[in-house]
């Protein structure tokens, strides 16, 4: 488990386990983990550890006491993890009961649990914090 | 909705026009703009453009102020370039090849825009179907409160508000532009211009050449919030005069974009120092003057040249903040004419400007990375 920012926490759901982002993934990304906390270094170069393409992430905000669309999450990321590897983090508020669902659909989901009464706005902060993605995409999870 | 390879196939040379999108995309490129960025984004998203019509794209120049964690708030799509920083024009292309609007509207990180700035920027548009880029010109008020951002926002402001209309003026400030016309264009040409300032005129100046029309809106305005200080100001006209000089060509871009801040300050300086020159050869023949009459000759030129740029400050801020614009205005002018001197020299011993040694090795090989090498146009 790692601390998202200082109110989340963010578990991938993948073997039924608790697992957090890889020290690969964060060497990747430019992201290390020092005492719990995320914290961004820059590369020396623009083409230091480049990769081929850009690495995507998408974020779904889940609000509290809301419903999440596992449908239109789903349709949205269709055309996307076709096309290699892209992480979903859902980051939700409180005690999110309807995200089943989705979590059968979207295979390697990584959650990101705020407390209750957290904003929108700080969701998709906390989530940006965790995002390994040099594209990330933010959607709302319910509709609109 | 496109896939990875139609957006970064670097085998063709732009990114082809998608169908099925959005009406506009907003992008906003910023580097440490920490301070700025919560409150234009905040602005975009109170805009009088419905919500369902237009995406935000930040495209984040390898910031290290936390400027995502802002974005992030309010964009739908943040764009995070890591590495050193690449410029505006690399950053602001990165945006446009994942925006899915028909139209591209691009908005600096210290730019705020007005509730009613956009939909009336896509108006004009959507009504004049001969015009492919339009931009809003700045307002008078700058965000930074200090007498240098005053200053220099005003003598941007004085030089945009006299020559809007049709020119190559497109403001990088908030400028709309079809994205059709812009792919068709080249793109901003992020091979020469790794720094701001002078790559959006040359971008205008190309559309203009296409055949595309590109006017410079006077009446729809937006604020910059940048802070400026002494040096920033005269690092920002030296580089503006030396790009100019170098790469653009100094007559050519009076005539394309006349309201460009360098051509407000050289236009003054010229018959300024052929009447200072006048009045010292006239000075030959006549008993020698005192001292302080030959500086006060100087400086009655300097201002009787400079005539219409110190009546704009006494109208706008008042009598004394002219009085004391003018110093700080002659010493730009020089600063501003030493910088095309150095332009011209660099042109003609070292050529037009190019990227590092590895950018260009990369680029001849065409590698495809992430982020990707700057495209030569």
């Amino acid at each position: 488990m790692v601390r998202a920012g200082v109110d989340g926490i963010l578990y991938q759901d993948s073997l039924s386990s608790l697992t957090v982002v890889s020290e690969r993934e964060s060497q990747q990304s430019g992201v290390t983990q020092r005492d719990g906390f995320a914290a961004t270094q820059t590369p020396p170069s623009r083409y230091s550890g480049a990769r081929r393409t850009p690495r995507k992430s998408f974020i779904v905000v889940l609000p509290e006491n809301h419903v999440v669309s596992a449908d239109l999450v789903a349709e949205r990321l269709s055309g996307e993890r076709d096309n290699g590897e892209v992480d979903v983090i859902l980051a939700c508020a409180g005690q999110p009961s309807s995200i089943a669902l989705l979590q059968r659909k979207v295979r390697d989901l990584q959650i990101l649990l705020a407390p209750a009464g957290t904003s929108g706005e700080d969701l998709r902060e906390l989530a940006m914090n965790q995002a390994p993605g040099d594209i990330v995409t933010l959607l709302s999870g319910t509709p609109a | 909705m496109k896939t990875e390879e139609s957006e970064y196939s670097r085998s063709s040379s732009v990114p082809q026009p998608v169908s099925g999108g959005l009406p506009l995309s907003v992008i906003v490129s910023t580097r440490n703009s920490k301070s700025t960025l919560r409150q234009v984004l905040a602005a975009i998203r109170v805009s009088e453009q419905p919500r369902d019509s237009y995406e935000i794209i930040v495209v984040d120049d390898a910031s290290s102020d936390g400027s995502v964690a802002i974005a992030a708030r309010y964009a739908d799509t943040v764009v995070k370039l890591t590495g050193h920083p690449a410029g505006p024009a690399y950053a602001r292309n990165r945006g446009v090849e994942l925006a899915r609007g028909a139209v591209v509207a691009f908005v600096d990180g210290d730019v705020v825009v007005r509730p009613d700035t956009l939909p009336r920027l896509l108006a004009v548009l959507r009504e004049r179907p001969e015009i492919d880029a339009v931009s809003a010109s700045r307002d008078e008020s700058a965000g930074a409160p200090n007498f240098i951002s005053q200053y220099w926002n005003l003598l941007l402001s004085f030089g945009e508000q006299r020559h809007s209309g049709r020119c190559a003026q497109f403001a990088p400030g908030c400028g709309l532009v079809r994205r059709d016309a812009f792919l068709s264009a080249g793109m901003y040409d992020e091979w020469r211009f790794d720094t701001g300032s002078m790559e959006s005129i040359e971008l205008g100046e190309r559309l203009l050449g296409a055949g595309h029309g590109v006017i410079l809106s006077s009446e729809l305005t937006v604020t910059h919030l940048k802070r400026w200080s002494f040096g920033s100001v005269c690092q920002e006209v030296w580089h503006r005069s030396r790009v100019l000089a170098r790469s653009l060509g100094y007559f050519r871009m009076s005539a394309a974009a006349p309201g460009e801040v360098v051509f407000t300050l050289c236009r003054s300086l010229i018959p300024a120092v052929a009447l200072l020159g006048t009045l010292l050869l006239a000075a030959a023949f006549v008993p020698a003057p005192h001292p302080s009459a030959k500086f006060g000759v100087a400086l009655a030129a300097m201002l009787l040249t400079n005539l219409p740029v110190h009546r704009f400050y006494a109208s706008t801020r008042g009598f004394w903040f002219a009085i004391l614009a003018a110093p700080l205005h002659v010493f730009v002018q020089i600063v501003a004419a030493m910088a095309l001197c150095t332009g011209w020299i660099l042109r003609d011993v070292f050529g037009d400007v190019s990227p590092d040694a590895t950018t260009q090795a990369y680029s001849e090989v065409g590698l495809e990375i992430w982020p990707p090498v700057p495209r030569r146009l």
